[in-house]
């Protein structure tokens, strides 16, 4: 049973990335009247990077390439432990939340250093922001455990997700929670509102200019890994509705995930469609609101079970 | 005993010798092979206490009025004393280096190292002295030599006013500790510590919960909590680098290490203690983690991650005084466990970026992170060793960092069954805890990419290269240590777990030692994780150089994006001040950003600049409050008429009245 879950998350944390960013910018396309491009686009786009040769600013440091394969993988690493199909997790232990969360810190670190490395005065700027916003994105997703934690008084990842559906506050917290991944996702994988992966003025970018200099297997990697970090969240969102338990009905529980994260890249191709992205200044702001939904949870989560 | 008696002799007599008139190089010598002796008296004694023997103890009589001295060596002395005393010599071993250009000139370098024997001698007495007297001795020595070795370069107007400063603050923290061993005192009649924690234990209650605070205030003052800290960021920018890292890194967690001792003496805290140490860590965590974003001397920010990091630390202790006050063994072993090893760990990767930026500043001659770039070529060593003691600092994995701060965050999240608020509540710190990861992450960025990578910004400094063999060497130690204690931390823990077992003794429940084994499975884990990340990333890059190799696409090089511009130049890059400015506008009522510009004007502008630098808001509140107190004393001083006889008439009426009225009030009168 547990291999299979486990080769089945295996299957879904490698091909996601690529079916995902395909439907979000399908769903684009459908809004904007266009035929847009194919579903598995990004994966022949991967395919032909991988076989450039690098091109590498004359500035860098053998970290900057270096840097590409560690944003990779960790955010594999962080894959591992992160529950997709409901309670279940291929490497799963106390508290191994801490473990996902400052997995994906590194590779923000190797990404922003990888943007410094090559002494250009756009890719600082991304560097910079993507390091303001994630120190607001941080403590969001540590509120948002604490609430589920405190509802299930679990401790692994795996289990204060998935068996939330299970105490009575989940009907009261299922919203703010899934609000504050929502605007988690939009942050750490740079989509609209907060980042728009599709701007070409170096002044307005986050993600994007940070990989402005990578070419080749390492901007592959780089965009493979992005792609990665929207499949997390979203597979975090799909865990936390999905009222299947995936060590008893294996097949619903994995259909049902599968189904919600398509979902919620949908749900994140419209937004794409229908809103401009935020000003800067306005960034953080948004972002807060993650921490604030979190916030609201665990109050609900406290009043209740002190009976009020 | 006598080995460590016979330590500190040999400390007092390699001090002493290298006073004598000899060449410097000779005194230098004298002080690492006396402290190399001693290093080695010290571990035969403390190591065998450390691994599961029994505490070591010692009298010796001395003149009435302190009676007999009493040491006791257990196995939280043990612990600091395992690490403090080599990391003082490698500190001493980087200052060969870092001095060597006063080694031919008339400056007398014994002075130098003999404060360094003394700064060893000091942590003997710290953590052995059982008597109130030996233990204020001892601290009182470190201080001293903390103070006149930060001043070395005294020439110097700032570095002066920098030891000043320190000498000031730390002396308000020794009046603090005074006063509540003069109130053990009152209630004990003893000069003995463990009197003093077995009355603590016994009489909880008002005088006992003043006598906390007043410790408390002391050692935060001692480890630089905020808001204890505004004599920091000074004295850690003035001091040669290995005397800020031995400071940073080594001596002012003397404060944490009695703030601990202190605890465990003490028996079972109340809850409300547990709370206010994370209070108060928390916020020390939180502001100075925000100061580290501004900084633009690198060695400030140092200092304030010091701040950020004892925080962390105090938050440990705190989940262990909640686990003491509801007898729960688990918080008790994380939140000490953690604790104590975030202390090693911190020793560890601390005092490595001090000896970096010293390596920097050595070939450079400035540390405005502004003003440098470019260094990671000309400097490869220094730049490796600065970003991992970086990544080690923000906490994250592969490297040491991680493994304590993921103990403090299972204490925080825990899986007990306590009281939902209380949950939250910790929940709420550990979100804290996760917000001071990512801006440490942030400056740490900040620092390495601004100093370390793109084109240097300066062309009128001095050329970069590698620093001496003397310096590297330390800097090395401690990246090591970084790294093992990372992929290891169960070594860490080894020398953590006999300190956190005291504490266990204090919990009632049979089962405590079972969590210390489940603590070292968890790091175990931890250590398996950090590991096996570092093996993977190491098999992917050497697949991705072999198929580069195979498929001959070996990278070319060309000029870095400039948006289609054609002369970019190093003045261009991103600087640190606009790498922060977005951050620290949101926090601008915390740091103080000052902000001197002259905009262009006129046709042809000639001069125009923008200077901006994030002040310590306390410390500008501090004397703020200083010279406003002056101002009124002197207004006051004004209206009083000196000859007015009706002045000292009713001041001695006023004197009077108060002893009357103290003799009035004593309990026993007069003996």
């Amino acid at each position: 049973m547990n291999t299979l879950l486990t080769l089945t998350h295996g299957v879904l944390v490698l091909a996601l990335p690529i079916v995902l960013v395909g439907l979000v910018n399908r769903t684009k396309s459908w809004w904007a009247g266009r035929k847009g491009p194919r579903l598995l686009q990004s994966a022949s786009d991967l395919r032909r990077l991988l076989g450039k040769r690098p091109v590498i600013s004359t500035v860098a440091s053998p970290l900057f390439r270096m840097s590409a394969y560690v944003v990779l993988v960790c955010g594999l690493a962080a894959a591992s432990m992160v529950p997709m199909l409901g309670q279940f997790a291929p490497v799963q232990f106390s508290h191994d939340f801490i473990v996902v969360a400052y997995t994906l810190g590194l590779a923000r670190i190797a990404l922003m250093i990888s943007a410094m490395d090559v002494g250009s005065a756009f890719e600082g700027m991304g560097a910079a922001r993507e390091a303001s916003f994630s120190t607001y994105a941080e403590p969001a997703l540590f509120l948002l455990i604490g609430a589920a934690g405190a509802a299930t008084g679990m401790t692994s990842f795996a289990d204060l997700i998935g068996h939330l559906h299970s105490t009575p506050y989940f009907p009261v917290i299922v919203l703010p929670l899934v609000l504050a991944l929502l605007i988690l996702l939009q942050t750490e994988a740079a989509r609209v509102p907060v980042d728009d992966p599709l701007t070409h003025l170096e002044l307005t970018m986050i993600h994007e200019v940070m990989i402005l200099d990578h070419s080749g297997p390492e901007l592959a990697a780089m965009q493979y890994a992005a792609a990665l970090k929207m499949t997390l969240y979203a597979g975090l969102i799909a865990a936390l509705i999905n009222p299947m338990n995936p060590l008893a009905s294996p097949v619903a529980a994995i259909l049902v995930s599968l189904g919600l994260m398509l979902l919620v890249a949908l749900v994140v191709g419209c937004i794409e469609s229908l809103t401009a992205r935020l000003p800067m200044r306005w960034v953080t702001r948004y972002v807060l609101i993650g921490s604030g939904a979190a916030l609201v949870s665990m109050v609900a989560v406290g009043l209740g079970a002190s009976g009020l | 005993m006598n080995k460590l008696i016979e330590a500190v002799l040999v400390l007092m007599l390699g001090g002493a010798l290298a006073l004598l008139p000899a060449r410097n190089i000779v005194r230098a010598g004298t002080g690492l092979v006396s402290q190399m002796i001693a290093l080695a008296l010290v571990w035969s004694v403390a190591l065998p206490v450390l691994f599961g023997g029994p505490d070591v103890t010692g009298d010796m009589p001395w003149a009435y009025p302190m009676g007999s001295l009493h040491f006791r060596l257990d196995a939280l002395g043990a612990f600091f004393l395992s690490w403090s005393l080599p990391m003082t010599l490698l500190g001493s071993v980087y200052a060969m280096g870092y001095m060597r250009k006063y080694f031919d000139s008339p400056r007398h370098i014994g002075v130098h190292f003999g404060l360094l024997n003394m700064i060893s001698l000091s942590f003997i007495l710290v953590y052995v002295g059982e008597h109130a007297v030996t233990f204020l001795l001892g601290w009182e020595i470190a201080a001293l030599s903390a103070w006149l070795l930060v001043i070395w370069d005294y020439p110097n107007q700032k570095v002066r006013f920098a030891g000043f400063n320190y000498l000031v603050s730390t002396h308000v923290g020794l009046i603090f500790l005074v006063a509540a061993v003069m109130i053990l005192y009152t209630n004990t009649q003893s000069w003995f510590l463990d009197d003093y924690g077995d009355w603590m234990s016994q009489n909880p209650g008002t005088v006992r919960n003043v006598v906390f605070l007043l410790l408390v205030t002391s050692f935060g003052l001692k480890s630089a909590f905020f808001p204890f800290h505004s004599w920091l960021p000074r004295a850690h920018a003035a001091a040669p680098a290995h005397v800020s890292a031995l400071m940073s890194g080594v001596i002012h967690k003397a404060g944490l290490y009695a703030l601990v001792h202190f605890l465990l003496i003490s028996g079972k805290p109340d809850e409300w203690m547990g709370w206010f140490l994370i209070a108060f860590s928390v916020t020390s965590a939180v502001v100075g983690g925000l100061y580290t974003v501004g900084q633009r001397d690198l060695k400030r920010l140092l200092g304030y991650s010091s701040t950020e990091n004892v925080g962390i630390a105090g938050i440990g202790f705190g989940v262990g005084c909640l686990g003491l006050s509801w007898d729960m063994p688990s918080l008790v072993a994380l939140g000490f466990g953690g604790g104590l090893l975030h202390v090693l760990n911190h020793a560890f990767f601390k005092c490595q970026l001090f000896y970096a930026a010293g390596c920097v500043y050595q070939i450079k001659h400035v540390i405005d992170i502004e003003r440098l770039g470019g260094l990671f070529k000309l400097m490869p060593v220094t730049a490796v060793c600065f970003i991992i003691g970086g990544v080690a600092i923000s906490a994250l994995p592969p490297f040491n960092g991680f493994a304590s701060e993921f103990l403090i965050y299972s204490g925080l999240f825990t899986g007990e069954s306590i009281n939902i608020w209380a949950k939250l509540t910790l929940a709420l710190t550990a979100a804290a805890l996760a917000f001071v990861g990512a801006v440490s992450a942030l400056s740490i960025t900040r620092a390495f990419g601004v100093i370390f990578l793109g084109n240097a910004r300066d062309n009128s400094l001095p050329e970069a290269h590698e620093a001496s063999r003397w310096m590297l060497i330390p800097m090395v130690v401690h990246t090591i240590g970084t790294v093992v204690l990372g992929v290891a931390p169960t070594l860490g823990f080894a020398l953590v777990a006999a300190p956190t077992a005291l504490f266990l003794h204090l919990t009632p429940d049979a089962v405590a030692f079972d969590t210390l084994r489940s603590v070292t499975g968890t790091l175990v884990r931890i250590g398996a994780i950090s590991a096996g990340l570092v093996a993977v990333l190491v098999v992917v890059l050497a697949l991705v150089w072999l198929r580069a190799r195979l498929k001959r696409q070996m990278p070319t090089r060309n000029a870095t994006w400039g948006c289609g511009y054609g002369a970019p130049n190093a003045r261009m890059q991103y600087t640190g001040a606009s790498f922060s400015a977005d951050f620290a506008d949101r926090f601008k009522n915390i740091m103080l950003m000052l902000k001197r510009q002259k905009a262009p004007a006129g046709y042809f502008p000639r001069d125009s600049y923008v200077i901006t630098d994030c002040v310590d808001a306390v410390e500008r509140r501090l004397f703020a409050v200083i010279n406003h107190g002056d101002e009124s004393a002197t207004d006051l001083s004004k209206k009083l008429h000196e000859d007015d006889p009706r002045l000292a008439f009713s001041a001695g009426l006023a004197a009077i009245v108060a002893i009357g009225a103290l003799v009035l009030l004593a309990e026993g009168g007069l003996p």
